[in-house]
């Protein structure tokens, strides 16, 4: 499989403030002076972060004031027992989702509940700025492919980067095949979505996901829905790319899978237990 | 990016789009059809009318400016005031010197020509025939200025009125109930005692039928005689140069001559309200056709819609926000709406072309020879905006639905 591209772009910072390396497509920014990454916010940070749903009695607390911060180049795997807000708190982390900023009784929570993404404090971005933070800095693969069917794979590759508008049709179409082929997928570049196995069709969802170079990449049981040959595809792309320097943060059941990374976070009703690093 | 999702969606279900499309184009054509063959027949008969009866015609009936004796005694505007047997005055009704007034009326800005006569009731006989006939005692040189009447013979000629001792001139209608030709005689009646044999010198056909059915033209001194109406000018027909104006150009003519003058709209009223709810039927008949491929429209969206819920969630995740799904699922009613509309502009066009050259033969109001479709640019402009506008109202909702959609419980499996 080839090397994949994923020089992460962090806004219109200059090239040497990127915070992940990069392999043979493009080349390789320069090496970050040491200490550099202490001056800045982490990547992605979570502020107490609440999530109730519903409402009155019908209201459940999925989250209880999680904090955590997601550094660049981190693998990270979040795990816990079903229920216990792991994919939650990833689609918070990712801006897909939004906390909730007052408990049960309409008290306001302390310190507030926000999620930071790149240093910026997703709670007052309207929409659309929203949407547009997520296109430019975050891909996210679930655990189903969720590929538009009518779409080429490259297409649904390109989509992202066509909704972000900084390169041309030909320019992300061209990307799109590259980022296609590294993943393995050459010769399905022009097969309709549906037309392609499920293994293929997730591939296809990380290649989209890294289509913008995301400064993080969010995945949600990427191989839940995988065979095992094909999971072991998945989990293998996700650790080049973690080599690579793709800051990751994988939600899964999978405890092999989740033990590829090097921070495991375990979570159990709305809280983090434990947050460990391994050497 | 959104045009190319929109269609792209469009292309998948490319049946029910075709059926959305069929659904715009018919009633874009439909409205198309009907309008131009409603207008095409109010066309003709507000032209035919108005140009052989003339724009503006000034009555014999004098405007009441003077205050009732009575009334200046009693000024309450309450009170009841009530004269017991009165005894009406013989007053002949006529214009008081028609010959100024014709020539006044001839100078004001606007009037193009007027043309003085004398009209009453008669009774045509040929054989054993008889048929009411509103008598028209005219100048044949000048009436022919106002009207079109001279151009509107089919057999004889309208100058020959003057040639001709005791000639008439004939609906076509009436020539038919008396089955009177050219050159036969028959014989006039009046009401006042008048009698008159005239010979047919030309037959007319306006294509009114009232006016085919109902009118005959003799000299001005011979109606005046038959009519017992010596020297009497109790109208006066007026063109003006634009017949839309001839409402306030009667206006103006009245408050000099202070005669009763009716343009062709007021003494039209009544058909003119008929073609008014037709045109309002039209619209309401085409207007329903466009609901229903509005319908149609927001059907096929809706399911769009359902059967796209991941689609949706997939494209908030990576970066659509949701006035950007909002405008995916308008572009697609936009699309339907555009391509329908464009082809039924196309198809509305040819039918009516088509529907022009047919040889069908009726007899109404008017007579004509085949349908009668009047087009306007307007009639294309309105028929397209009343499209888009129906297909884009019927794409808002699905569109608002879609948007709407929470990426987060679809993902969880919520929808």
């Amino acid at each position: 499989m080839a090397p994949i591209d994923t020089t992460t772009r962090r806004g219109d910072r200059e090239p040497s403030d990127s915070v992940a390396g990069s392999v043979s497509v493009v080349p390789k920014p320069a090496a970050e002076p040491l200490g550099s990454r202490a001056r800045r916010e982490p990547l992605v940070r979570a502020q107490n972060v609440h999530r109730i749903l519903g409402a009155g009695e019908m209201a459940t607390h999925i989250l209880k004031g999680v904090s955590l911060s997601i550094e660049a180049r981190e693998y990270v795997s979040i795990v816990g027992a079903s229920g216990s807000g792991k994919s939650t708190l990833l689609y918070l982390l990712g801006g897909l989702d939004r906390p909730t900023h007052q408990d049960e009784e309409g008290t306001r929570f302390d310190p507030a509940s926000r999620v930071f993404i790149d240093g910026e404090d997703t709670t007052g971005l309207s929409d659309g700025q929203l949407a547009y933070l997520r296109n430019e800095k975050v891909g996210f693969v679930f655990q189903f492919h969720y590929l538009l069917k009518e779409f080429t794979a490259q297409e649904n590759v390109a989509l992202p980067m066509l909704k972000l508008g900084k390169i041309g049709h030909d320019e992300a179409m061209d990307r799109a095949a590259e980022l296609l082929k590294s993943l393995g997928l050459g010769d399905k570049i022009r097969r309709r979505a549906n037309r392609l196995s499920g293994g293929e069709q997730q591939r296809v969802a990380v290649a989209r996901a890294l289509a913008n170079k995301p400064a993080v990449l969010l995945a949600d049981e990427p191989t839940g829905n995988l065979d095992k040959r094909n999971a072991e595809v998945v989990a293998e792309i996700f650790n080049n790319l973690a080599s690579q320097g793709q800051a990751l943060v994988m939600v899964t059941h999978d405890q092999a899978l989740a033990a590829r990374a090097r921070r495991i976070i375990q979570m159990e009703d709305g809280n983090i237990v434990s947050d460990t690093t391994q050497a | 990016m959104r045009w190319f999702i929109s269609i792209r969606y469009l292309l998948a279900h490319m049946r029910q789009s075709l059926v959305c499309v069929a659904g715009v184009t018919i009633s874009v054509m439909m409205f198309i059809v009907m309008d131009a063959m409603m207008q095409g027949f109010t066309d003709k008969f507000i032209i035919e009318t108005v140009e052989s009866s003339g724009h503006i015609t000034v009555h014999d009936e004098p405007r009441e400016t003077r205050t009732r004796i009575l009334e200046q005694a009693y000024r309450d505007p309450n009170a009841v005031l009530v004269v017991e047997g009165v005894k009406p005055r013989d007053q002949v009704k006529k214009i008081k010197n028609p010959t100024g007034l014709v020539a006044t009326i001839r100078r004001m800005p606007g009037i193009a020509a007027a043309a003085p006569q004398v009209t009453g009731d008669a009774i045509a006989t040929y054989g054993t025939k008889t048929i009411n006939l509103s008598m028209y005692g005219v100048d044949p040189d000048q009436i022919t200025a106002v009207t079109t009447i001279g151009d509107q013979m089919i057999s004889g000629d309208f100058k020959r009125l003057k040639t001709a001792a005791d000639g008439v001139i004939l609906g076509r209608g009436v020539s038919d109930v008396l089955g009177a030709h050219l050159g036969d005689n028959i014989t006039l009646a009046s009401s006042t005692g008048g009698r008159a044999v005239c010979k047919v010198v030309g037959i007319f056909q306006t294509g009114v039928t009232p006016v085919d059915y109902s009118r005959g033209y003799m000299l001005l001194q011979n109606a005046q005689t038959l009519l017992d109406k010596k020297n009497i000018v109790n109208e006066i027909v007026i063109r003006t140069d634009d017949y839309t104006k001839a409402r306030d150009l009667a206006g103006q003519i009245e408050s000099i001559c202070g005669y009763k003058t009716e343009s062709w709209q007021e003494a039209n009223e009544n058909f003119l309200k008929i073609f008014r709810i037709q045109t309002i039927i039209t619209y309401f008949i085409t207007g329903a056709l466009l609901v229903v491929a509005a319908f149609g429209v927001l059907n096929i969206l809706i399911m769009a819609v359902l059967e796209r819920v991941n689609d949706i969630a997939i494209l908030k995740s990576f970066g659509f926000s949701r006035n950007d799904i909002t405008q995916i699922y308008v572009l697609q009613g936009l699309v339907i709406g555009l391509i329908g509309s464009a082809i039924g502009l196309g198809i509305g066009k040819l039918a009516v072309e088509g529907l022009r050259r047919l040889p069908i033969q009726m007899e109404g109001l008017v007579k004509v020879e085949g349908l009668l479709m009047s087009e306007h640019a307007s009639q294309y402009i309105q028929a397209f905006i009343g499209a888009m506008l129906v297909t884009l109202l019927a794409s808002v909702y699905p569109a608002r639905r879609a948007a709407k959609y929470d990426p987060v419980e679809v993902i969880r499996g919520a929808h």
